[in-house]
Formats: C-alpha cells, sequence, structure tokens
C-alpha cells in the first residue's frame, strides 16, 4: 500500500507526453464515420485493435481473440451512433471488449469445453503462452494492463488514455502486477 | 525500485521487463484487415428522432384524415332535415316480439333491435315520410298499370274473335 501511495504521489517527470493530441483524431475519427465514411472505421480499428486484443487475451483463449476482436469491431460499427462522446471511443470498444470476454466465458461454460491455448510452435512461442496463464491468474485489474504493457507494448500513459482510466490506476496496476508476476516466475526483485 | 521503464519505456531499461517484453511480444496483435458488411447507414440519434418526429407526424395526419373523412361520410349520408328537431318528441315504440303459432316452431323470435336515433330521426322527417308515400304511390300506379297490361295480353284473341263473330 505503501508503495501505491508513493506511486500515486509521485510526479509524472520522466512521463511520455500524455498522447492527448489522439483526442480529437477519435472525435474527428467518430463523426467521419457516422457520416459514412468507412475508411474513417479503419483508422479507429487500426489504432484500437491492439487495445482490443489485449484485453481480449487476458481473459478468453488465444485461438479465440481474433475472431472475437473482429467481432467486436464490427459491432461498434453497428452501434457507433449509440455512442454520445465522440471522444469516448476507447473506454467504450474497451467495455464492449469485456463484455464480450464475459458472455464468451458464458456460453462456453454451457457449450464448450474451454481448452488451454496450444503451445506454439517455438519454444519462445510456448513460453509465451505460459507467461500469459500465469498473468492471467492475476486479479482482473492487474492482468488486463499488465499484458496491454507487456505484450501489446503499449505505455503506461497509453492505456490510461485509451481505456479511460486515470494514469495514477494504471501506475499502481502496472507496479502491483508485476510485482506478483515476478513472484510466480520467481525472479528476485531489483534482478 | 524505479518502474519509470515499466511505466512508459523511459529511464534505464528493466532486463526482467525487457526479457517479457521479448517473449510475451509474440502474441502481440498483428493487423489484419477489418472485414465490413457490405453497407451500413449510420443513423445519428439527433438523425433517428427527426425522422421519428417526422414518421409521427405523418402518422398523425393519416389518422385525423380518416376521421375527417368518416365525419364527412357520416354527415353526407344524413340529410340536413334529420337535425330539425321535431315539434313533439315521438315515441317509437318497440314492436312485440313475434310469436308464431306453428306448433313445430313454437320458439318465438327475438325482439327486433332498437333502432339508431338517427335512423329514427331519418324516418321521422315528414319529407321522408311523404317521399315514401310518393313512392308507394308510384309503385302501386305502375303495379296496377302492369295487372291491366297483364290482362289484355291474357284474352286479346277470344275478344277480337268475338268481336269479329259479332
Amino acid at each position: 500500500m505503501a508503495t501505491a501511495n508513493m506511486l500515486l504521489m509521485k510526479p509524472l517527470a520522466n512521463a511520455a507526453p500524455e498522447p492527448a493530441a489522439e483526442a480529437p483524431v477519435e472525435i474527428g475519427l467518430v463523426k467521419a464515420v457516422l457520416e459514412g465514411d468507412r475508411d474513417g472505421f479503419s483508422r479507429l480499428y487500426d489504432l484500437y485493435a491492439p487495445l482490443v486484443h489485449g484485453i481480449l487475451l487476458a481473459r478468453v483463449p488465444r485461438a479465440e481473440v481474433d475472431d472475437l476482436v473482429q467481432d467486436i469491431f464490427l459491432h461498434a460499427f453497428k452501434k457507433l451512433h449509440t455512442l454520445r462522446d465522440s471522444s469516448a471511443f476507447g473506454p467504450w470498444i474497451a467495455m464492449i471488449a469485456r463484455n464480450r470476454a464475459v458472455d464468451f466465458h458464458r456460453r462456453s461454460r454451457e457449450t464448450v469445453e474451454i481448452t488451454d491455448d496450444l503451445p506454439g510452435s517455438d519454444k519462445q512461442e510456448a513460453r509465451a503462452a505460459e507467461i500469459l496463464e500465469l498473468i492471467r491468474s492475476l486479479p482482473d485489474a492487474y492482468r488486463e494492463t499488465l499484458v496491454l504493457r507487456l505484450v501489446e507494448g503499449m505505455t503506461g500513459p497509453e492505456i490510461a488514455s485509451r481505456t479511460g482510466l486515470t494514469a495514477a490506476s494504471v501506475r499502481v496496476n502496472l507496479h502491483r502486477g508485476m510485482k506478483l508476476l515476478r513472484e510466480k516466475l520467481g525472479f528476485t526483485e531489483g534482478l | 525500485m524505479n518502474d519509470d521503464y515499466l511505466w512508459n519505456k523511459s529511464g534505464e531499461p528493466d532486463p526482467q521487463i525487457q526479457q517479457l517484453e521479448e517473449i510475451l511480444g509474440t502474441l502481440r496483435y498483428r493487423p489484419t484487415p477489418l472485414k465490413l458488411a457490405p453497407r451500413h447507414s449510420f443513423m445519428t440519434r439527433g438523425r433517428y428522432l427527426s425522422l421519428l418526429a417526422i414518421a409521427a407526424t405523418v402518422v398523425v395526419a393519416l389518422i385525423a384524415g380518416g376521421f375527417w373523412l368518416q365525419i364527412r361520410r357520416t354527415e353526407a349520408s344524413i340529410p340536413s332535415v334529420a337535425f330539425v328537431t321535431p315539434a313533439a318528441p315521438i315515441r317509437i315504440e318497440d314492436p312485440a316480439p313475434i310469436r308464431i303459432e306453428d306448433p313445430f316452431l313454437s320458439v318465438s323470435q327475438p325482439a327486433s333491435p332498437k333502432r339508431h336515433p338517427r335512423l329514427v330521426a331519418k324516418h321521422n322527417n315528414p319529407e321522408a315520410v311523404a317521399a315514401k308515400q310518393q313512392l308507394m304511390f308510384a309503385l302501386r300506379l305502375a303495379s296496377e298499370k302492369l295487372n291491366a297490361a297483364y290482362r289484355r295480353t291474357q284474352s286479346p284473341t277470344q275478344i277480337k274473335n268475338q268481336h269479329r263473330a259479332g
């Protein structure tokens, strides 16, 4: 807790500049898409597909992720007119992705047996699948943030701006999640 | 411990995190083209509401027009005199139920349904009564003429022969 408080109070001196310029881009793109510009939605897809992919990867089997990403964007495309605040496209689609993951587990519990991800063809992919399983065993908030950071390569500020979470929350989640992951992996801190 | 690298990839790189990034990077999102439906027309909330308002207006106008037409038709079917109130209210008594004395059909017939006030007014109208009487008279006259013609066609030869014989 003390660490978290320290992190929350720590000024972001070295922090990368917040992608504040992205918000108007989203607004413009959403507006353009609503006016019939399909290319605008492709740009939104390019911007937010990694976020949706990461959110799903933290929750559903790898084999299902790509199809679900497509489904979620198609759903978003149809329901875009229900988005009231164009600048909130990121949090909106993140919520759709989380809900879709919940739906997936609800349905698969009834009909499909959940199988572990198949190990990849090479060793590194197999190791990646193992670590991903460890991340998935972490609490919800930590695993999503860690996957977005370590798998999708997003920075903390990017995660915050795209998911709608506060930078402080993301930072705390990253720190605590990483600490738990290190413990699970048997890493000694500060190595 | 400095977690700047974990936060925004700045500062001194953490080798453990770098190693994790390298391994987990194999699972990273690989761009695939989005397959959108052929065409989808977007409807903004404002556009939707305005269309809804237009549709509602059209429906209300249609209903009002229908009512207006119905009222016009009803007014046209009732002569204007029908609205003239008679000097004294005329009481129309319902006819007694018709009883059929046939033992095989001993069930009494139900009473005739009550007449609609408008119809009663129409029948009580003096002009209508006069018209009805005229019509009846004309029918009776036509009937008499037909009878006379029929009678003439029934015995023409006989009369002619009698005339000749006479």
